[in-house]
């Protein structure tokens, strides 16, 4: 196995001289199943953001495939990466297929159409999101956790090795939040994608991932192995709250403990 | 196979919306207060004149022509702003053209300036100026105030907007003339029959400007999901937008320092053809295109016919035709969506 993604000594903050992340450095494996956690204004989206070039990396390298993030033009890089963001309603009513068929823009001629193959490209992932059956529809009809399945369809039709989803679940219900978890986690097993997916919810992540990064809001960070990041002392110190922790087979899941919680005792 | 755009499909449509476009404006072209023989048209010259040849070749035909430029550049810039700000209520003059229009109109006439350029009068050429230079001017206080664009943009244009505004009133109160009057009662929007190289020129242009906004339409799309989402799915955002706004306000000026301001065009015409067609841009833009012309021109004869022998400045008849063509297409549509039960 082979690194995708390297992240070397990467700092970041918005304003001078406060750091969100400071001296990051790890390694994605190829094929591999990564989940970001971290509180709220720990940096996880800011992460994403720079891995997709969306902010300009400062200090650090990030190298995706080998080759530096700076040096892909924004067309390279959109066949190497693709992101999910939360899911929205966007202000113009496209339809399913429309929306899908976007994702093959950076792989379109001089023409401005998609080509057969495009199509056919942008078929297989409304099947295999199973969003085939309302691929007409307008994306404001759907509802959240349909809406949330295009937009990781748009993304399969990318057709890049790597997936980066900025919390996927967070709008949706139980049910929505497994079938989307389910259904990255059979692209990564099926078809080999590499995934990393933000998440505050770290049962959810847990369940999915091969690995973990835990980002506390004071820029102290654990990478590794699931099982190895995710304990009730670290979880306890990264969000500043504590938490009760319960084994269930294999797996271990934690619940915030807050002045009034039941467990509180 | 699921239905997709296909270039045959879009050259059909679009060959379908100009032989409409022909249509009406031949149509438009009989429409008058003086009945015209079509027979003593073809037969005048240029050395035999008589009054049909007259008011066909130079009253009605420049105007109908000079409509279809003005209805087309507003409803594709109206397109474009409002993909760019993600904006449905985004208009062409949403970004202070309107004001730095009458500015730099009510400059000219105080100036007492007496020149033509390219035919035109000092008011259109400082309509222009003050179009143009407004709209560059928000777009880079909009860019000064950083990453949240579209906000910074909207907010610049308001502020640029009332304060240009504020600047017309003062000019009017303190220059009491009467021709600071007339020039704002053309700034409210006519068309009014103009020379061929006014037409040549600006339809050459407007025209080059939607070919230009055609050709970056599948990176528009994108780019109305958001730009962060765009960049992500390979859009050189920065650039395409600075094309997209470039183009829009220049097409935006160039209408305006023709006809004034007219309202409504901009806004309804891209949301009539979104309602009916769809948002895909590579259809979007060249069908509003026609169709701002085609209603333009239809807006236009009803202001010269219906209160004739006077005429009615044309801005008020896209606001009272437009609006309720409008209302009716949303209702339509809201019952075929599930809006409506």
């Amino acid at each position: 196995m082979s690194a995708i993604i390297e992240i070397e000594n990467l700092s970041f903050g918005y304003t001078t001289p406060q750091k969100i992340l400071n001296d990051i450095s790890f390694e994605v494996e190829k094929g591999s199943f990564l989940a970001i956690a971290g509180p709220n204004g720990a940096g996880k989206s800011t992460l994403l953001n720079l891995l997709c070039a969306n902010l300009r990396l400062k200090t650090g390298k990030i190298r995706i495939g080998g080759k530096s993030v700076k040096s892909y033009s924004a067309k390279a890089l959109a066949k190497k990466l693709a992101v999910v963001r939360q899911e929205f309603v966007p202000v113009f009513g496209f339809s399913v297929i429309d929306t899908v068929m976007m994702a093959r823009t950076a792989y379109f001629g001089q023409s401005g159409f998609a080509t057969k193959a495009d199509i056919e490209q942008a078929e297989d992932a409304l099947r295999e999101t199973d969003t085939i059956n309302f691929a007409s529809r307008p994306l404001d009809q759907l509802s959240g956790g349909e809406r949330q399945r295009v937009f990781i369809a748009r993304a399969i039709a990318q057709n890049t090795d790597i997936l980066l989803l900025d919390e996927p679940t967070s709008h949706l219900d139980l049910k929505h939040q497994a079938g989307i978890y389910d259904l990255l986690k059979q692209m990564q097993l099926e078809k080999g994608k590499t995934i990393v997916a933000v998440s505050h919810d770290v049962n959810l992540a847990a369940q999915y991932a091969d690995s973990a990064l835990l980002l506390a809001s004071d820029g102290d960070y654990h990478i590794g192995r699931i099982e190895e990041v995710f304990s009730s002392r670290q979880i306890a110190q990264a969000f500043g709250v504590r938490v009760f922790e319960a084994e269930i087979g294999t797996r271990k899941i934690f619940l915030p403990i807050g002045k009034f919680a039941k467990h509180n005792e | 196979m699921i239905q997709q755009l296909t270039p045959k499909k879009l050259v059909r449509r679009i060959i379908f919306a100009l032989v409409v476009l022909a249509v009406v404006m031949f149509v438009c072209s009989r429409i008058g207060t003086e009945k015209i023989s079509l027979k003593a048209v073809f037969s005048g010259t240029e050395s035999n004149l008589n009054t049909d040849y007259l008011i066909f070749v130079k009253v009605r035909l420049p105007r109908i022509f000079l409509a279809a430029v003005v209805g087309a550049a507003l409803a594709c810039a109206g397109v474009i702003f409002q993909a760019l700000l993600r904006n449905p209520l985004a208009d062409p003059y949403i970004l202070g053209i309107s004001s730095g229009a009458g500015l730099g109109t009510i400059i000219a006439v105080i100036s007492g300036f007496n020149w033509t350029l390219w035919g035109r009068s000092p008011i259109a050429v400082f309509a222009f100026a003050g179009a143009l230079g407004t709209v560059w001017l928000v777009w880079f206080i909009g860019r000064w105030t950083g990453r949240s664009h579209v906000t910074g943009l909207l907010l610049a244009g308001v502020v640029v907007g009332a304060f240009f505004s504020a600047m017309i009133m003062f000019l009017t109160s303190i220059s009491r003339s009467q021709e600071v009057y007339t020039t704002l009662i053309w700034l409210m929007g006519n068309i009014t029959e103009e020379n061929s190289i006014v037409i040549w020129f600006s339809a050459t242009a407007v025209l080059a400007g939607i070919i230009a906004l055609f050709y970056i339409s599948p990176q528009l799309n994108v780019i109305s999901f958001g730009h962060e989402d765009a960049r992500t799915m390979g859009i050189n955002t920065a650039a395409i937008q600075i094309v997209a706004f470039a183009v829009a306000s220049a097409i935006t000026a160039v209408a305006v320092s023709l006809s004034g301001l007219i309202g409504f065009v901009g806004l309804i015409i891209p949301h009539s053809v979104r309602l009916v067609l769809g948002p895909d841009h590579r259809q979007l833009i060249p069908l509003s295109a026609v169709a701002g012309a085609i209603f333009l021109i239809a807006a236009d004869t009803i202001a010269r016919v219906i209160i004739a022998p006077a005429q009615l400045p044309v801005g008020v008849v896209t606001a009272l035709v437009g609006g309720p063509f409008f209302l009716v297409l949303l209702v339509k549509y809201s019952k075929k969506v599930g809006w409506i039960k």
